[in-house]
């Protein structure tokens, strides 16, 4: 089931370091890469058909082809600002194997001419950081980055920066308002980072699972890489499977693998006794699914969404029938309303807002009809807001209260202070 | 320059401008909060959204540029839906403390509300507290309860004061607007802030709790404050002048005045101003008629020989009265001794870069114009000390606070045998005057109509607003009774009603 395209040495402890990913054929493709045309590595990527790895699954090719065809300095930021509650394939990445997401990074910038790019951290991963400090240290020592790289007579510099923790600069524009020393907020669109990013300067931001794979499409070829994955959605992908299962851990599967066989092959299955509830797919953010609907999902962009959800950023989050949904939501709306910047109103308030009506109902203090309060709150806030953070609070709770509206209601009725109520 | 439909109706604007811009060129009603046409597109209000043909999202109107051909509309259901909830997520937070706002009656919330609102609130958690009374500095006072976060404020102070005091603190539904520590909001332009939040959460200290809005009346007029002549709207009741605001005018201020200019209608009221004529010298005055004053005034004026009489002049008169002035003087009185008093000559070409100006009279380029070359002050120095100057009538500052060299002037021409001062305040200096002493009351700048010109050269003509002391007279009537003629008294304005008495007070607990 799995496949270990990327993830191949992850098990290797030297793969850490400049002498173990030497190694296993590390920076050979990075040679062979600054003998190419940056033009035909995008187009190469471009024909690989691969896909944002962050969340949005927008097309890469695609989104470097949105560059201004001019001289302009360029930047490439690498997005590890690996927050959405769920995921943690990018931390193992960048501990297993910063070398390999450098050499990455290093190809992209190659294609898409730009000198100087930033990967930014999130806060919390401390040993992402020293990790990956210390590897770019390894590549400038070995010529790898800096100032005309294996005699291509290509420049380039990179730097890690740290954020401090805050959701929302995995948002692209936020985090390059963190990087510029701004209060990390979302910026207005348009204009686009491609055309004004970082520093007003065309800006492309990628994963780092996106530009880790990178190096895997020129080594093998884009059709070598397409033989994984389904038509839309190609490729491998690093899930990072948590919750109720016996063995929860990132894993690397192609995409269009069905859900049943990740959860039940790859991970072990259930712990015994116990029956699947739900699957929150890609993400705190992604709408849950219903048991029934996981058995028929398959792993990828297109199969997630005509079920009305996403495959985000791959965190698929199992849910057996020890949980409360109520007790979920409880947790995901506090999460949304701690981690809205507060730019929008829509956002600002309707986080808070949705946050407390499931904290009432929760514990008792609401009626029957906050719950269809719950949906016309969240429809509102879907759609209105300079970024998604609003969509994503909204969608889950949409989607808790449609598909599990009996469990909320026997909530309230068994919990439910008559006296207390909030809504008399 | 593309056109565009408007809920049906076309409209042309210029090429770059953005839907807000072309609603507000049609005169079509949009909701919004956060956008302000002297500052960059915030985005944040998410009010002023609009269905564009051919997008499937609502898309707002300020941050959106208007293509040729666009068919635009903020009349579906879709787009009234979302504004409605849109202003209950203003609202929800918001505390109804509207009874004790000073916004209350000019606020942006209720307006809007009352035009695009849900009025069916489904808010029953409680709400989120946040700091009050927070003391931003000496011009403003802050509740953070009250603020919508559409950082409006927050980007005056990046933008156009440059001076980056304020900033929004935290994040979420617990943001709020705050000074860095230790940095207070204290430059001379932070009462616009007060102008352009659009609820109460920031208020003037000058005028907090001083009025109800809704008992106002408002007069356009010409800042007196310093010769930018920035174009400023007055709020007045029966009592007087409660405050300044600035007025749009893109070639002079823009949307903006700085807070020196707001205290000019300090010198406007009833409690500053010489109500009467007053005739005689220390220790012995006369209160008369103004008119009477004025006919005795212009009895010496006509009776001292032309070569000794004096004109001293401030730059703080219109066009017009000035120019019935200089008639007088070298008409009917044919003297030529003119002399301008500068107040602060060394400052006089000073700029802020933005506003303010360090002449601090509305219309030296006026005064300047109307006489052409003044006399020289040596001259009349030399011709009080040796007494060949006899009569000196002068134009007195009307804005008496930035003259700081009002009293050594009022000794310096108080040497005279006679003086005749015109002047709109009282002045405590003026009354040890040891010269036979004319104070005859002047109007100011509110109550009377004329033209300043400002520094650049641009004439700026401005109505009477209202009356405070309507037997004050401008320099134009003045200058009238001195020639000897007499004024239509019948036509002449009345005054407001006069501080108001609360009956209501001494009875309270005994009803």
């Amino acid at each position: 089931m799995e496949i270990k395209l990327l993830s191949e040495h992850y098990s290797k402890p030297e793969y850490q370091k400049f002498e173990g990913y030497k190694k296993f054929g590390g920076y050979e493709v990075l040679q062979k890469a600054l003998k190419m045309e940056p033009k035909a590595i995008i187009e190469e990527v471009k024909a690989s058909g691969l896909r944002g790895r962050g969340g949005a699954g927008f097309p890469t090719g695609m989104k470097w082809s949105f560059l201004p065809a001019n001289g302009e300095p360029r930047y490439l930021l690498c997005n590890a600002d690996e927050g959405e509650p769920g995921t943690f394939k990018d931390r193992v990445m960048m501990e297993k194997a910063p070398h390999q997401l450098i050499e990455g990074m290093i190809i992209s910038a190659f294609a898409i001419g730009s000198k100087k790019s930033y990967i930014y951290i999130r806060g919390e991963y401390n040993d992402s950081l020293r990790i990956v400090g210390a590897a770019i240290k390894e590549a400038y020592a070995a010529g790898l980055l800096g100032k005309n790289i294996l005699g291509s007579g290509f420049d380039h510099e990179m730097d890690v920066y740290s954020g401090a923790g805050a959701y929302i600069c995995g948002e692209e524009t936020g985090m390059i308002s963190s990087l510029e020393g701004l209060k990390g907020q979302p910026k207005l669109k348009p204009p686009f980072p491609a055309v004004q990013g970082y520093l007003r300067k065309p800006t492309i931001v990628n994963n780092v699972e996106t530009l880790a794979a990178v190096k895997y499409i020129i080594r093998d070829g884009a059709a070598a890489y397409r033989k994984n994955g389904t038509e839309k959605s190609a490729g491998t992908k690093l899930f990072s499977v948590s919750g109720n299962v016996v063995k929860p851990g990132t894993y690397e599967v192609a995409l269009g693998l069905p859900l049943r066989d990740l959860i039940d092959k790859v991970c072990g299955g259930l712990k015994p006794g116990r029956k699947l509830k739900a699957v929150i797919p890609g993400g705190s953010s992604a709408p849950i699914l219903t048991a029934d609907e996981a058995m028929k999902a398959t792993m990828d962009y297109e199969n997630l969404a005509q079920m009305g959800s996403m495959l985000g950023s791959g965190a698929v989050i199992v849910i057996d029938d020890s949980n409360s949904m109520v007790d979920l939501l409880d947790t995901i709306m506090h999460f949304y309303k701690h981690e809205s910047c507060g730019q929008c109103t829509p956002c600002r308030e309707g986080t808070g807002w949705l946050s407390k009506i499931v904290h009432d109902i929760l514990h008792g203090h609401a009626q029957v009809k906050d719950i269809d309060l719950v949906k016309k709150i969240s429809e509102q806030m879907m759609g209105k807001t300079i970024c998604a953070l609003s969509d994503a609070a909204a969608m889950p709770a949409i989607s808790f209260i449609t598909k599990f509206r009996s469990e909320f209601e026997q909530h309230l009725n068994k919990h439910s202070h008559a006296a207390g109520a909030a809504h008399a | 320059m593309p056109k565009l439909k408007i809920n049906g109706k076309e409209v042309e604007v210029p090429q770059g401008s953005t839907i807000i811009q072309a609603f507000k060129a049609a005169g079509t009603d949009i909701c919004h909060y956060c956008w302000h046409p002297g500052l960059s597109v915030a985005g944040v209000c998410r009010l002023c959204m609009v269905q564009i043909e051919g997008m499937p999202k609502l898309q707002i109107a300020c941050n959106t540029e208007v293509k040729e051909g666009m068919v635009v509309n903020n009349q579906s259901e879709m787009v009234k839906e979302t504004v409605r909830w849109g202003l209950d997520f203003h609202l929800i937070n918001h505390p109804l403390d509207c009874p004790i706002c000073d916004q209350a009656g000019e606020c942006g919330l209720q307006d809007q509300y009352m035009q695009f609102g849900k009025y069916d609130p489904e808010m029953a958690e409680p709400k989120v507290k946040k700091h009050k009374v927070v003391d931003l500095g000496p011009t403003v006072m802050l509740d953070t309860e009250r603020c919508i976060l559409c950082s409006r404020c927050v980007r005056f102070t990046d933008e156009v004061s440059k001076t980056n005091e304020l900033g929004i603190f935290n994040r979420g539904d617990r943001s709020e607007i705050g000074t860095v520590q230790g940095k207070p909001l204290d430059n001379n332009y932070s009462l616009n802030t007060v102008d352009i939040c659009p609820v109460g959460a920031l208020t003037s200290k000058d005028f907090r709790f001083r009025q109800r809005v809704w008992y106002l009346k408002e007069a356009d007029s010409i800042c007196p404050g310093c010769s930018t002549g920035c174009n400023v709207k007055v709020h007045y009741n029966e009592e007087g002048l409660w405050r300044v605001k600035p007025r749009e005018n893109k070639d002079v201020n823009g949307y903006w005045m700085c807070d020196v200019g707001r205290d000019t209608y300090k010198f406007v009221n009833l409690k500053a101003r010489l109500l009467s004529g007053k005739v005689g010298k220390r220790g012995s005055w006369q209160e008369v008629e103004v008119a009477d004053a004025a006919r005795s005034a212009g009895l010496k004026l006509r009776e001292t020989p032309a070569e000794g009489i004096a004109l001293v002049v401030t730059g703080q008169y219109t066009n017009e009265e000035y120019k019935a002035l200089f008639d007088l003087f070298s008409g009917a009185l044919k003297s030529k001794n003119i002399y301008h008093w500068q107040n602060n000559p060394e400052k006089v070409n000073e700029f802020d870069g933005l506003l303010f100006r360090g002449d601090r009279n509305p219309n030296t380029k006026g005064l300047q114009a109307a006489m052409g070359t003044f006399g020289r002050w040596e001259d009349l120095q030399s011709g009080l000390a040796s007494k060949k100057i006899k009569t000196v009538l002068v134009a007195g500052p009307e804005n008496q606070a930035t003259f700081p060299d009002l009293k050594e002037k009022i000794t310096l021409l108080a040497q005279a045998q006679s003086l005749i001062w015109l002047t709109a305040g009282h002045n405590e200096a003026l009354d040890q005057s040891g010269a036979d002493t004319w104070q005859i009351p002047l109007k100011t700048y509110i109550e009377k109509a004329g033209s300043f010109t400002n520094h650049a050269g641009k004439v700026q003509s401005f109505k009477a607003g209202t009356t405070i002391v309507p037997q004050a007279l401008t320099l134009t009537e003045a200058s009238e009774i001195f020639a000897g003629r007499d004024l239509d008294w019948n036509l002449r304005p009345r005054g407001l009603g006069g501080p108001k008495v609360n009956y209501t007070t001494g009875q309270r607990g005994t009803l």
